[in-house]
C-alpha cells in the first residue's frame, strides 16, 4: 500500500507537490496525468524514497518516509519496480545482463536467473533479443526491456514514469497492454503520463496533478 | 555465494572495460611495489654488506714493552671476554719482527741489535649483529686493561659505516610508508575515475534496490585485481633484479656475498596490496556514494 499524508516537497527551481494526500491500495492500477512540471516525477521519486517530504509523510509497504533509515532504502526499493522514460538500461551489457541485474542485487541463485530472465523476456516479447545490446533495439523494445527489468523481481509495486514518452502510438498502446497484463498478477501499478488519449476509457482511476496539487482523485 | 561471485566477476569485467586506465594504474602500482620490494630485499641483505665491511675493521692492541709472550696470552684472554669481540690473536714479539720484515723488508733486530717491538694482538669484532658496533665502548674496555699501551683502529671509518647502516634502517620504514601511500593514491584515483565514469550504472543500481555495499564491491574488487596484477609483475622483476645484483657482485667485485630473495617479501607485498587496494577502492567508491 502507498499512502501520502499531506505531503509537500518543493524543488529549488520551484516545482514539486503541495499538501498531497493519496492512498493506493494493494492491487490498484492508477494513472497519474498532468503536464510537464506538474509534479508527476516528484511524486514517483517520493514513493521510492529518492526524495523525502518537507512536510507530511509517505508510507510505502510499511516503510515510513519520516523514520526510514538510509540503510533500509535498498530494502524498500526491492519491492518496487521502476520503468523510466529514458529506460536507464546499461549500454555496455546485453539485454540478458540488464534484466538479470535486479536478481543479482537480490542475491538470487545463479542457476535460477536464466530461467527467470527468459520468462520476463517472453512476457515482453523480446525473447529472441536477449543477446542484443540496448543500442541495437528500437525505442519501444528498449522500453519493454526496461519493463522486463522492473518486473523480473516480481515487485509489489510497479511505478512507470512516462514510459511511453519516447514511443510511437502503437508501441505506447502495447506497453499499456503489457502493464495491464502484469497488473492481473496482483501488482500495484502507478503509471504517469501526459498523454490523456492513451489512458482514457480503460476503467482505471486517473489522478490529475497540476502545479503539484492533486485533482480529480 | 552467488552474489559474491557475481560481484567478483563484475570487478574483473570492470578491469577489462577500462583496460587502458587499469594497465596504467597497475604499472604505477608496480613501480611503487617494486621499490618497496627492493627496499625490503636491500634491508634484509645490507647486513651482508655490513658483515663484509666489518671483516675489514682492524683493531691493533699494543702491550707495554715489559709484557712477555706468556703474559700476552693472559691479556688476550681478557680481551676476548669483552662484549662485542669475536676473537683476538696474539702477535708475539718474534711474530712482530717477521711482520715488520714482510712489510718493510728490513730486519729491525739486525739494525738495532735488539727487538723493540712489543707483544700485541689483532682484535676482530662480532660481525653478525644487526645493531651498530659500539666501537668507542670496546676501545675503552680494552684500554682499561693495565698492560695495554696503545690501541690503533680506524675509528672514523667504522663509525661512518655503522652510522650509515643505522640511518638506512631508521629511514627504510619512512620511505616504504611514502611508497605505500603513493600506491594507495594510485588505486584511489583509478577507482575514483572508474566510479565517476559509471555514474549511470551506480544510479541504476541504486534505483533497483542495490545497497551501497553492492555498488561498491565491484569497484573494490577492481582495485584488488589491479593490485594483484601489479604483484604478479613485481615477482619476476624483483627476482631478476636480485639475480642481476648477484651477477654483478660475482663478476665485478671481491665482496664474496650473495643477495637472497625471501619469498616472504612477496607474501608481504601481497598482503600490502590487499589492504591498500581495499582501502583505496573503498574510499574512492564511498566518496562518490555519499
Amino acid at each position: 500500500m502507498i499512502e501520502f499524508k499531506k505531503v509537500s516537497y518543493t524543488h529549488k527551481k520551484g516545482s514539486g507537490v503541495n499538501n498531497l494526500s493519496l492512498i493506493l491500495n494493494d492491487g490498484d492500477f492508477s494513472f497519474l496525468i498532468g503536464p510537464t512540471g506538474s509534479g508527476k516525477t516528484t511524486l514517483m521519486r517520493l514513493i521510492y524514497f529518492d526524495l523525502f517530504p518537507e512536510s507530511g509523510n509517505i508510507i510505502v509497504n510499511g516503510f515510513n518516509s519520516n523514520n526510514i533509515k538510509k540503510s533500509k532504502i535498498p530494502k524498500a526499493r526491492s519491492s518496487i519496480g521502476m520503468v523510466f522514460q529514458d529506460y536507464k538500461l546499461l549500454f555496455d551489457r546485453n539485454l540478458f545482463e540488464n534484466i538479470a541485474l535486479p536478481l543479482h542485487v537480490l542475491g538470487f541463485p545463479g542457476r535460477e536467473i536464466p530461467e527467470r530472465v527468459d520468462e520476463a523476456l517472453e512476457l515482453v516479447g523480446l525473447h529472441d533479443k536477449k543477446h542484443h545490446l540496448p543500442k541495437e533495439l528500437s525505442g519501444g523494445e528498449q522500453q519493454r526491456a526496461c519493463l522486463a527489468r522492473a518486473i523480473i523481481k516480481e515487485p509489489d509495486i510497479l511505478l512507470a514514469d512516462e514510459p511511453t514518452g519516447n514511443l510511437d502510438p502503437v508501441a505506447s498502446f502495447e506497453l499499456v497492454r503489457l502493464l495491464e497484463t502484469i497488473h492481473e498478477t496482483g501488482t500495484t501499478i502507478l503509471m504517469a503520463s501526459h498523454n490523456y488519449n492513451l489512458i482514457k476509457g480503460r476503467g482505471r482511476p486517473i489522478l490529475e496533478l497540476k502545479e503539484g496539487i492533486l485533482r480529480g482523485h | 555465494m552467488d552474489k559474491f561471485l557475481y560481484l567478483i566477476s563484475e570487478g574483473l569485467k570492470n578491469v577489462w572495460r577500462h583496460k587502458v586506465t587499469a594497465f596504467t594504474a597497475a604499472f604505477s602500482l608496480f613501480l611503487s611495489l617494486f621499490f618497496v620490494g627492493i627496499l625490503t630485499v636491500a634491508g634484509s641483505n645490507t647486513h651482508k654488506i655490513l658483515e663484509y665491511l666489518r671483516t675489514k675493521y682492524k683493531i691493533e692492541v699494543f702491550f707495554k714493552q715489559n709484557v712477555s709472550n706468556e703474559e700476552g696470552v693472559g691479556i688476550v684472554h681478557n680481551i676476548k671476554k669483552i662484549d662485542g669481540i669475536r676473537n683476538a690473536t696474539l702477535i708475539e714479539k718474534e711474530d712482530a719482527v717477521r711482520i715488520f720484515k714482510d712489510q718493510y723488508g728490513e730486519d729491525i733486530v739486525e739494525i738495532l741489535g735488539y727487538n723493540p717491538l712489543p707483544v700485541s694482538a689483532v682484535v676482530n669484532l662480532i660481525r653478525v649483529n644487526r645493531d651498530p658496533i659500539e666501537v668507542d665502548r670496546i676501545i675503552k674496555d680494552i684500554r682499561k686493561l693495565s698492560q695495554v699501551d696503545e690501541v690503533r683502529y680506524q675509528g672514523n671509518l667504522i663509525k661512518k659505516i655503522e652510522r650509515t647502516y643505522q640511518q638506512l634502517n631508521i629511514r627504510f620504514p619512512y620511505v616504504a610508508a611514502i611508497l605505500i601511500l603513493i600506491a594507495v593514491l594510485v588505486i584511489y584515483n583509478t577507482v575514483k575515475l572508474s566510479v565517476y565514469s559509471r555514474k549511470d550504472l551506480i544510479a541504476t543500481l541504486q534505483l533497483i534496490g542495490a545497497s551501497n555495499l553492492f555498488v561498491k564491491m565491484p569497484f573494490i574488487f577492481e582495485g584488488m585485481f589491479i593490485g594483484l596484477f601489479a604483484v604478479i609483475l613485481v615477482l619476476p622483476a624483483m627476482i631478476g633484479t636480485v639475480e642481476g645484483a648477484n651477477y654483478f657482485i660475482d663478476n665485478f667485485t671481491s665482496w664474496g656475498i650473495k643477495f637472497t630473495f625471501d619469498i616472504n617479501t612477496i607474501i608481504w607485498l601481497f598482503a600490502i596490496v590487499i589492504v591498500v587496494t581495499f582501502i583505496g577502492g573503498y574510499r574512492a567508491a564511498s566518496s562518490f556514494l555519499k
